[in-house]
Parts: C-alpha cells; structure tokens; sequence
C-alpha cells in the first residue's frame, strides 16, 4: 500500500495540465465543459476534432501498451490524465468506446492483422465505435441474442441480419462491434460471433431512439444481408460471447475514471448552484452535498483498488459493486440538483425540449441503472458469483 | 375513526373515472403537447358538466355545497388518468379561495360571487398565484387572477397581467411568469383576511397536488406491473424475479401508506380547516414520495423502454416530479410538520393521535 504520489507523477501531472491549457483553447475553447451527459449532441464534429488534436499530442489511448501506440501509462497517470482533463473542462470524449472498449480487446484477443487495421484509426482519433450488443428480446438476457452471421462461402464473408437496439452514437460512428448467432439453432452462450462491421453499407439502418431527455444519444441499428469480411470476426465463429464478456470487463475498468471525474464536475456544479440560489444554508441540502461527497470519493478508492488488480479485463469482486454503487450514486446527485434548484427545476429554457446540465444529469441518470446491466442484475451477480450464493433459476 | 367512502363518493369517482378513461388515452394527453392552448376545451367542458368546479362551493352561492373529503378522491383520479386540464386548481383552489374572500368581505362579494357563477359555469377561467408558486399553470388560458401582494389579495382581469410563457419539463403544462401592478381598484381582501385566505389556499393546493401524486403513483405501477408480465427475459416474463417483484411491492406499500395520511388531511381541511397545516404537509411529504420512487422503480422495470419518448410512462413521471415541487417541496413540508411539534401546545401524545386532535374546539 502506497498512496503517495512521487515525483515523477507529479510532473506527468502538470505535462498534461500545461498541454490542456494550451490546446483547449482558439477553436477547441468552446468545447469545454461541452459533451457530457445529457448534451451529448453539441459539437459532434468539433469534439470528432479534437479527438484528433489528442491524437497528435499523444493523448489518446495512453493506457494501452507502446508497442501498440500507447504510452504504456501506469493506472496512476491514467488517473491523473483524467483528473487533468476534467479539471480542464475538456470536452465528452466521442472516442471512448473505440479506445476503452474495443483497443483493449482487440489488443488481448485480435490478430496482428486486425490490431495493424483498426488500432490506428482508434488511436489518432479518424474512426469511431458503438457497440452491437443488445437487441429487443436480449437486454438483460444478453445470451438470447437472435442476430444472425451466415459465411457465404463463395465470397468468404459473412452476411449479418437482425437488429440491435439502445446502441449509443451509432449515428456518429464508423464501425460497430457486433455479437451475432454463428451457429443456426444454438442457443444461449453458446453459437456467437464477435464481429466488427463497417456501418457505411447499404445493409446497415439506424435509426436514433427519442428519449424521455427529448435527445436521442441511443439508436436502433437494423442489419439487412449487412456484409461482414471473414477477417472482421474476433476469435472463432463460436467464441463471441468470450470476447464479448472481456470487452465488458474493460468496461468496467479504467474507462470508470474519466466518468468519475465527470461526476465531480457535475457535483462541483451543484455546490455552485445551492451557493447561488442560497440553497447551501439548508441544513439537509448541506447534508446531501457532503453524502454526495462521500460517495463520489468511496468510488475513487475503491476504483483504485480495482484496477491495481489483474489488467487482463477480468471481472474482480470489486469490480462487480462498482456499476451498482456509481448508477445509484448519481441517480441520487439527480435528485439533489432538482432539489437545490427548487421551483426552476421544471423550467426548460430555449427552443423544442432543451434541458439545462442539471436538468439533464437528472432526466439522464434515469438510465444509468439500467444500461450495461440493470441494478437488478448487478446484485444477482454480486450475490451469486461474488458471494457464491444459489444461482436463479432461469428459462 | 372511519376512512370508507360513502356510495355517493364512490359512484362521483366512479363516473370521472369512466369519463377520463374514455376521453383521455396517452395519445390524446401526447396531442396536447403539440397544441398551444394544452387543453382540450370539449373535455373541459364535460368536467364543468359533472360539476367539478361547484363542489367545494356552499348551495348558498349555487354550489353543490360539498367538501374536501367528497372531492379527494376525484383529485386522485385525475392524477391517475395524468389529466392535464387544471380541474383540480379551479374545484380545489381557486372557486374555495372566491368564496372565502366573499364571505370575508362583503363590498366585494356581488362581484366574485358573479364571477365564482362563471366559473362553476366554465364560462371564465380563475388562476391563483400563490408566492411559493413562481410559476403559473395555464396563465395564458386564464381569463381572472387571483394574485398574492404581501397577504393581500389581488384580482385582475387577464388583460392587466403581463404574462411571460415558461417551458416545464412536463410538457403537459404550460406556465407562465407574471408581472402585474396592485391597487385600490383591484384589492379584494387587505391583508388581514388575506393571510387566512392565503394559508387555507396553501392547504388546499397542497392537498390537490398530494391526491394526485398519488393516483399518479398507483398509475405509474399498475403500468409496471402489466408490462413485467409482458416483457420476457431468461425465457419468462420478468416479472418473476423477485428483484423486478420487490421494486414494485416496496412503491405499493408507499402508496398504501401514503392513501390514509391524503385522506385524513382532505378531512381535516373539511372539518378543521384553521389546523390543518401538519395534517395536509405530512399527506404532501408522503404522497411525493411514494410517486418519487414509483416512477423511478416503474422505470426501472421498464427498462431502457421507461427511458424512451416513446414510451406513455415518461407523461405520469414528468408529471409527479412537477406537482411534488409544487404548493411546497418536501423540505417546505417538512419544516411544517417540524414547527407544528415543536410548539409548546402542540396538540400531540395518544389522546391526540386519533379522534380528539380532529375535533375543531380541542384546543
């Protein structure tokens, strides 16, 4: 145990500060503070731009290794490059999934010739991911997945049909990594692909999800014959749900820190607000704020403890509490920004459904405990493969 | 002690209820949002019908002399069918606040009780604004205001009211911010009778908003559970598991315990109406949460579905996370209920907890 930080964190810190300072600025000024949830909309291209302006200071993907473009970052400079960049303001990162989610698995479970492909794009911040996993009867029960990935073997590649839905920016991406049946008549976990497919195709439709924040940051993506090459599919033809599983458990790794840092921006807006408004002199609301605190900094240690463990993606004990205890947690700062703001909190401002960061954080929220497996399937994993407890019976 | 609601009062509620069920559909309630007025006038007029308005009014002004504990139920019944008109305000808020200043200030009352007639009529609109509510509902439909100055009571005619339109998250409303200028010529009740009109009109607006949080709620479950017997997950509906059952059990025992307190405070303001700040505070405190946490727990059985424009749940959220806001927050409750203790003649202990503390001369 060490929670020091030395010297030479220190001045990685402040390399990092510097270069946001100078380059969040001219063009890139506006985007700060831009991006987050509840206004992913806003400058989508501009964001796409300064994802390249990260690339070329070398600041995308500084966690993957330097043989693959990385800088080989240890956790505690990640962390501090998130830290940097959220005290910076700097924009919602449209790469995220790209270089958190798909780098990482494609760098444990890709072939050379796939990582040579797609790494780079990821990387210099040209191309951009989503994610093919649920569908409208797989959500929680992700295994009933019923996408289908036939081999044409004339061609060598395969042919993807059914829908997958809530897959976040599909619109703004180029490729989406797919989980689809292999095996015609299998079922569950068995019999699945893990396929990556170009979304700029005659068989691909998406069609954005309105939601109740009146945005639409989730899509339906439709496949109709879409055509996937024989050398897009990660692992064997049955070896998807592997994959897919690993690339969950990335999910729930590193990629946590830049969303805490997110987290308290939105709690530091909060103070602001109770500040302005005089809301800070309620006994209760100063109570909520300092629990608000406490939890936010109870996910910072624990997402420390985490990630000093295995860095292969597999899910530890203490990764499993860490979906339940974030979604919960910022459900509740929803509610505490409506109850600072009191009467204005119903007030929408501008034109069409416009909601403010506060109003947002609280209609947004909504979903966080159910996306990326819901409260409910948090505490049976928790009670069944963490403490070991009988599993549920299912079908 | 007795809750039961006598046949009268079940059949009034019944034929509302068969009413908005007919005539208000979510997709009707989703063609208001498009509509600038939000109302639509042929559905307000069936309300006017029923006698809605008339029923808090005494016969001797042409009402049907009715009270509070007739009209709860009808309050949770808009709720439950999230009717966007505002029935409740104009029974429950504005016609009882006419007759207090009328029978409080006689050189005023042949001109409100002219105006209270138009109105049980339907043929005029009466918007109260009340300090705590910053916002107005429908101030652009509103043909009179009635308007706080200090205590004092104000009424103007639409056309001396500037009115800024105001968006809410519940697209079911339409608010308004007001400016408008008091004088003699409008003055309807000085500050004395004003600050009694005032509290009961809190009362009573807070009372509305807490029966319709609750039928609110118990719409928001009933949604929930019909669609955790619908949606398959794991190869059966998900309604099976008992973390989809718990959700929903623990929002029925809420509003189970939410129902008594809403009740008890419409008998109070009906029969005790000067003491009926804790009662209609604590009814408030716990009807907003039991519809806080059925619209989060309906959601969350819905799933990303909850989540979507798409789907009706959001108009019966929305709808809760305003009025829970409205006529006093949980703090503002809170806070009564906390004074009303801590008073040294509170009127508390077991002699008071049932029978005695309702009775109007306990004190």
């Amino acid at each position: 145990m060490n929670l020091r930080s030395n010297a030479a964190d220190e001045a990685f810190r402040r390399e990092v500060a510097s270069w946001l300072e100078q380059h969040l600025s001219g063009e890139f000024a506006q985007l700060r503070h831009r991006g987050g949830p509840g206004d992913e909309h806003s400058f989508v291209e501009e964001r796409k731009a300064w994802e390249r302006e990260l690339a070329r200071g070398g600041w995308t993907c500084i966690g993957w290794p330097q043989s693959h473009g990385g800088r080989g970052a240890t956790i505690e400079q990640q962390v501090i490059f998130n830290e940097e960049y959220a005290r910076a303001g700097g924009p919602g990162r449209i790469g995220h999934i790209g270089e958190t989610l798909m780098g990482p698995t494609l760098i444990a479970y890709g072939s050379a010739e796939q990582q040579a492909r797609y790494l780079p794009g990821i990387r210099e911040g040209r191309e951009f991911w989503c994610q093919g996993y649920s569908e409208p009867s797989a959500g929680s029960d992700l295994g009933n997945v019923k996408t289908r990935a036939e081999l044409d073997a004339d061609s060598g590649q395969w042919r993807i049909n059914g829908q997958k839905v809530w897959t976040s920016w599909a619109t703004e991406s180029d490729y989406c990594f797919v989980i689809a049946r292999t095996q015609p008549g299998s079922v569950g976990h068995k019999g699945l692909g893990f396929f990556m497919v170009a979304l700029d195709q005659p068989g691909v439709t998406i069609r954005p999800i309105e939601q109740l924040t009146g945005s639409a940051e989730f899509n339906e993506v439709f496949f109709d014959d879409a055509l996937c090459s024989a050398e897009d599919l990660i692992g064997g033809p049955e070896q998807g749900w592997q994959v897919a599983m690993a690339l969950l458990g990335f999910e729930r790794g590193v990629s946590t820190l830049g969303q805490q840092m997110l987290f308290q921006n939105e709690l530091d807006q909060v103070v602001a607000a109770a500040r302005d408004n005089g809301a800070d002199r309620d006994p209760i609301i100063r109570q909520r704020i300092a629990d608000a605190h406490i939890g936010l900094r109870i996910m910072r240690y624990n997402s420390m403890r985490m990630l000093a463990g295995g860095e292969d993606g597999s899910l530890s004990k203490e990764a499993m509490i860490y979906k339940l205890y974030w979604s919960s947690w910022h459900r509740n700062l929803g509610n505490l920004a409506m109850d600072v703001l009191g009467a204005e909190a119903q007030l929408l401002d501008g034109d069409g459904y416009q909601l403010s960061r506060l109003q947002g954080l609280f209609l947004y929220s909504r979903a966080d405990t159910i996306y990326g497996g819901t409260n409910q399937i948090q505490r049976n994993l928790i009670a069944e493969r963490a403490l070991g407890m009988p599993r549920e019976p299912r079908g | 002690m007795d809750f039961t609601f006598n046949q009268d009062q079940q059949m009034f509620t019944e034929t509302l209820a068969a009413l908005l069920a007919a005539e208000l559909p979510a997709d009707r309630i989703r063609q208001r949002w498009q509509s600038d007025s939000g109302i639509d006038a042929a559905l307000a007029a069936q309300l006017v019908e029923l006698g809605l308005p008339a029923m808090l009014v005494p016969e001797a002004l042409g009402g049907l002399g009715l009270d509070a504990t007739d009209f709860i139920q009808l309050a949770e019944c808009c709720g439950r069918f999230a009717l966007p008109e505002p029935a409740v305000e104009g029974a429950l808020v504005a016609a009882p606040l006419l007759v207090d200043i009328i029978h409080g200030n006689p050189s005023a009352a042949p001109r409100l009780t002219a105006l209270l007639e138009e109105l049980m009529a339907g043929e005029a609109a009466v918007a109260v604004g009340h300090h705590l509510n910053p916002y107005v509902n429908f101030a652009g439909q509103a043909d009179w205001f009635l308007l706080g100055h200090g205590n004092a009571v104000h009424l103007l005619p639409a056309s001396e009211v500037a009115i800024t339109a105001v968006k809410s998250v519940d697209p079911s409303r339409r608010l308004g911010e007001l400016a408008w200028r008091p004088s003699a010529a409008t003055l309807v009740a000085d500050a004395e009778l004003g600050a009694a009109c005032w509290r009961a009109t809190l009362n009573r607006g807070a009372l509305g908003n807490a029966a319709q949080l609750l039928g609110l709620a118990d719409a928001m479950v009933k949604q929930a559970v019909a669609y955790s017997a619908d949606r398959q997950q794991f190869g059966k509906p998900i309604g099976v598991n008992q973390a989809v059952k718990h959700l929903l059990a623990d929002c029925a025992v809420q509003i189970e315990f939410a129902r008594a307190p809403v009740y008890r405070a419409a008998y109070t303001v009906a029969q005790a109406a000067t003491r009926a700040d804790w009662a209609v505070s604590h009814a408030k405190v716990v009807a907003g949460e039991a519809a806080q946490l059925a619209a989060r727990n309906s959601i969350q059985v819905f799933g990303a579905m909850g989540y979507t424009w798409e789907c009706d749940l959001q108009i019966w959220a929305k709808r809760g996370w305003v009025l829970d806001r409205e006529w006093g927050d949980a703090g503002f409750h809170k806070n009564r209920v906390h004074e009303w203790l801590v008073q040294p003649n509170a009127l508390i202990g077991p002699e008071y907890t049932f029978g005695r503390g309702d009775q109007p001369h306990a004190r």
